[in-house]
């Protein structure tokens, strides 16, 4: 039992303390700090200084353009990353379809698309969801059918994630209409520029467009974008859930909303005992450290050769739970000021004024990648054997 | 960082659950349970042999130098089994109190606990002064001790008492034989014994006086540190074992022609316990590892948080555990019931989840002024 980083690890967390308070835009760090979201530009351009730096694909094997750290390491860089203000890396290129690509992909396929991810140059989402496939998501229909030197795609995708931004997507689709439900599903990587793809925006209740529809209409996909074997989407969805995420459970980003309302308590005049804030504040302080120590525990397993997998699960649903119960405190404590909806109008501590956008934003955690419900299902019979 | 257990505190841990299945059964515990006297003397002398009382003291009083995690290992395992044995109140709390006063009268005492039938119990509660285990209402008066002190676990089965009082404005720490002493004893909710003891005018001598001022305050303060973390590895030991039984339950109980645990609000119930349960280990392992700390703030901010988490949630475990049961799981006949016992007993003992809430609170503004 040993609670301690290494004297590496502490100077490794000062070097990128540093870099980060050198390296972030202010421009970023603000938006951040105000709980809003950056742009399309603002994003890539700070994921292209962190590729740069070789600093992106930081849970890639080194031959593919990764650092090398260990997952402590990493730990340590989201955790400097968050407190610095800056947002998390969009998870599509570089912790989804980046390892999908390096452990199922042909050697073809990892020189062309790798580089891409790993630099920032390229920006993926994800094609999954569909509106009658959500947590059922085997039952989707999106159609590839196989031509001579092409698959041709028809079908709809919903909920897809900076669809609007993405020059690529992964995409689940139906290969075998014929075969049993998981078996007829593959595994393709689609140009968004290509013809027949029509992309529509899902406004969502934090006021901002990151969802969408995606709609193909005899969309044609070279058969070279097939990953592994038709047939094979299904096992590749499933390494994905279980894959190797000591970020999943969400801490440093936690860390940094718990020291913003820290700063933010007493600038909140609407408790009649303040002492009752105080209280509700170190209640989430609580949870937040039980997380944290589970995920230490994650971390220094992945470290020892022995990554948690099902387990992550269970990371996934307490940590989502606590970022929505973070952000409803956040709103709750500004009173009055939450009431604002654009920081632009801001009164009083701006940190409240954009809470309640993050708030409602935060709604999502819990359905997305795989709702909190699908998680515990998994968990049931993959840990509890029921 | 690295959450393994040594191969020593594995041993220790192995040790004890095998002690405790050939000796400690839920038929032990329920004799146990409405008795006011001392735990089965052959019991005592086993756990002794085992080296149980020397475990976290120094060498030079007889001990073997071991750490925090070592004991709440143990005291896992017998909250596993429901055990009733005063091993932490009567051996640990007392020992460890004695051991950070470190003068040459208080180690003798701890020594005669390590190697003799020497049975101290320690006094840190009365009713007026709530979970303030610094101000306690108890004062010495001229050389006279008088007032009450609630709560004493065991002091009905002990020799002496280690009672915190004022004198003058110096919290000390007096050591009193029990026998010129008025004690009532009465069962704790768990089936533990406690006993409220009166000090009506006792004859205080300099001998009694072990220490005072700021020393015992760092002495107690520490103790119940370790008490923190030990009422929380209890907890855990309940914890698992609930967890463990109502997954089994819920795999053999049938309603509607099958397995209660093939309904997803089950299946979502025990998922829940589940992660709950993983949490709190995280807790312990990291409570096991900073209670013993010198930092103060480090220590008690560590403390507070998992206190106020197994509030929390270890409570929570047991309420669900009942819940799953259904009828059977509240009934004196089954054991899930006394582990819910257990559970908030130790929810409330040495501060409970609000006062914790509050202290981390308290300590968070300290950190921001320092």
């Amino acid at each position: 039992m040993n609670l301690q980083f290494t004297q590496e690890e502490q100077e490794f967390q000062k070097t990128i303390r540093a870099w980060m308070r050198e390296n972030i835009p202010e421009e970023i760090s603000r938006i951040s700090a105000l709980g809003e979201m950056p742009e399309k530009s603002q994003q890539q351009q700070w994921e292209k200084r962190l590729g740069k730096q070789g600093w992106l694909a930081v849970t890639w094997p080194e031959q593919y353009g990764g650092p090398g750290w260990t997952a402590t390491q990493r730990y340590l860089f989201d955790l400097e990353r968050a407190m610095a203000g800056a947002p998390p890396v969009s998870p599509f290129g570089v912790a989804m379809v980046g390892p999908v690509i390096y452990t199922f992909g042909s050697a073809e396929q990892k020189e062309r698309w790798l580089p891409g991810i790993a630099s920032g140059e390229t920006l993926w989402c994800q094609g999954y969801s569909e509106p009658n496939a959500g947590s059922d998501l085997a039952s989707l229909k999106t159609r590839a059918e196989r031509k001579r030197d092409h698959y041709l795609v028809n079908g709809q995708k919903i909920w897809t994630t900076q669809a609007h931004w993405a020059d690529m997507m992964f995409c689940l689709v139906r290969t075998d209409p014929d075969a049993k439900k998981q078996q007829g599903i593959s595994f393709l990587l689609i140009d968004m520029n290509t013809p027949g793809i029509e992309v529509r925006p899902i406004y969502t209740i934090d006021g901002h467009h990151h969802l969408n529809e995606v709609y193909f209409t005899d969309v044609k996909v070279p058969l070279d974008n097939l990953v592994g074997k038709e047939g094979m989407g299904w096992t590749i969805a499933k390494f994905l859930l279980t894959h190797e995420r000591t970020t999943i459970a969400g801490v440093a980003d936690s860390h940094y909303a718990l020291a913003r309302m820290k700063m933010a308590i007493d600038e909140a005049p609407y408790y009649i005992d303040k002492q009752q804030a105080r209280r509700r504040v170190a209640e989430l302080e609580v949870e937040l450290m039980a997380l944290e120590y589970t995920n230490f525990r994650t971390v220094a397993a992945t470290d020892e050769g022995r990554p948690f997998g099902p387990e992550s699960s269970g990371l996934k649903i307490k940590g989502t739970e606590l970022q929505q119960k973070m952000s409803q405190a956040m709103v709750e404590m500004g009173g009055l000021m939450s009431l604002v909806w654009d920081s632009s109008s801001a009164v009083g501590n701006e940190s409240f004024n954009h809470s309640p956008r993050r708030y409602n934003f935060l709604r999502a955690c819990t359905i997305y990648g795989g709702s909190n419900e699908i998680q515990k299902n998994v968990l049931a019979k993959m840990l509890l054997g029921l | 960082m690295e959450f393994n257990l040594s191969d020593n505190t594995t041993m220790v841990a192995d040790t004890a659950r095998r002690y405790l299945k050939d000796h400690y059964g839920f038929d032990t515990y329920m004799q146990q349970l409405n008795q006011l006297n001392h735990c089965d003397p052959s019991r005592w002398e086993l756990m002794r042999e085992l080296g149980w009382f020397g475990l976290p003291f120094p060498e030079s009083v007889g001990g073997y130098g071991g750490d925090l995690i070592d004991v709440a290992m143990i005291v896992r395992e017998a909250g596993a089994v429901l055990c009733l044995d005063p091993y932490v109140d009567l051996v640990i709390g007392p020992g460890k109190l004695l051991e950070y006063l470190g003068t040459e009268r208080a180690l003798k005492v701890l020594q005669s606990i390590v190697d003799d039938d020497e049975r101290v119990a320690c006094a840190l509660y009365d009713y007026h002064a709530g979970y303030n285990i610094l101000k306690p209402s108890l004062s010495i008066n001229g050389s006279k001790l008088s007032g009450r002190k609630n709560f004493v676990p065991d002091g009905g089965c002990a020799n002496r008492v280690l009672t915190t009082a004022m004198l003058g404005d110096e919290l000390t720490l007096v050591l009193v034989p029990l026998e010129g002493c008025e004690v009532t004893r009465y069962r704790g909710l768990d089936g533990s014994r406690l006993a409220d003891v009166l000090f009506d005018d006792v004859v205080i001598d300099e001998e009694m006086i072990l220490s005072r001022g700021v020393k015992v305050e760092r002495a107690v303060s520490k103790t119940v540190a370790w008490l923190q973390a030990l009422d929380c590895a209890r907890m855990y030991g309940a914890a698992s074992a609930l967890y463990q039984r109502t997954l089994d339950y819920a795999k053999t109980r049938k309603q509607f022609g099958a397995p209660i645990g093939s309904f997803q609000v089950i299946q979502h119930y025990l998922v829940d316990m589940f992660t709950d349960l993983q949490q709190l280990e995280s807790m312990l392992f990291m409570v096991s590892v900073k209670a013993d700390l010198d930092d103060t703030l480090e220590r008690e901010h560590a403390c507070s948080a998992t206190k106020a988490y197994y509030a929390d949630k270890g409570v929570k475990i047991a309420q669900q555990a009942i819940q799953i049961h259904g009828g059977i799981g509240v009934t004196e006949e089954l054991d899930i019931g006394h582990y819910f016992r257990l559970m908030t007993y130790c929810s409330l003992t040495h501060g409970h989840g609000d006062y914790h809430l509050d202290r981390i609170a308290a300590l968070g503004e300290e950190c921001d002024r320092g």
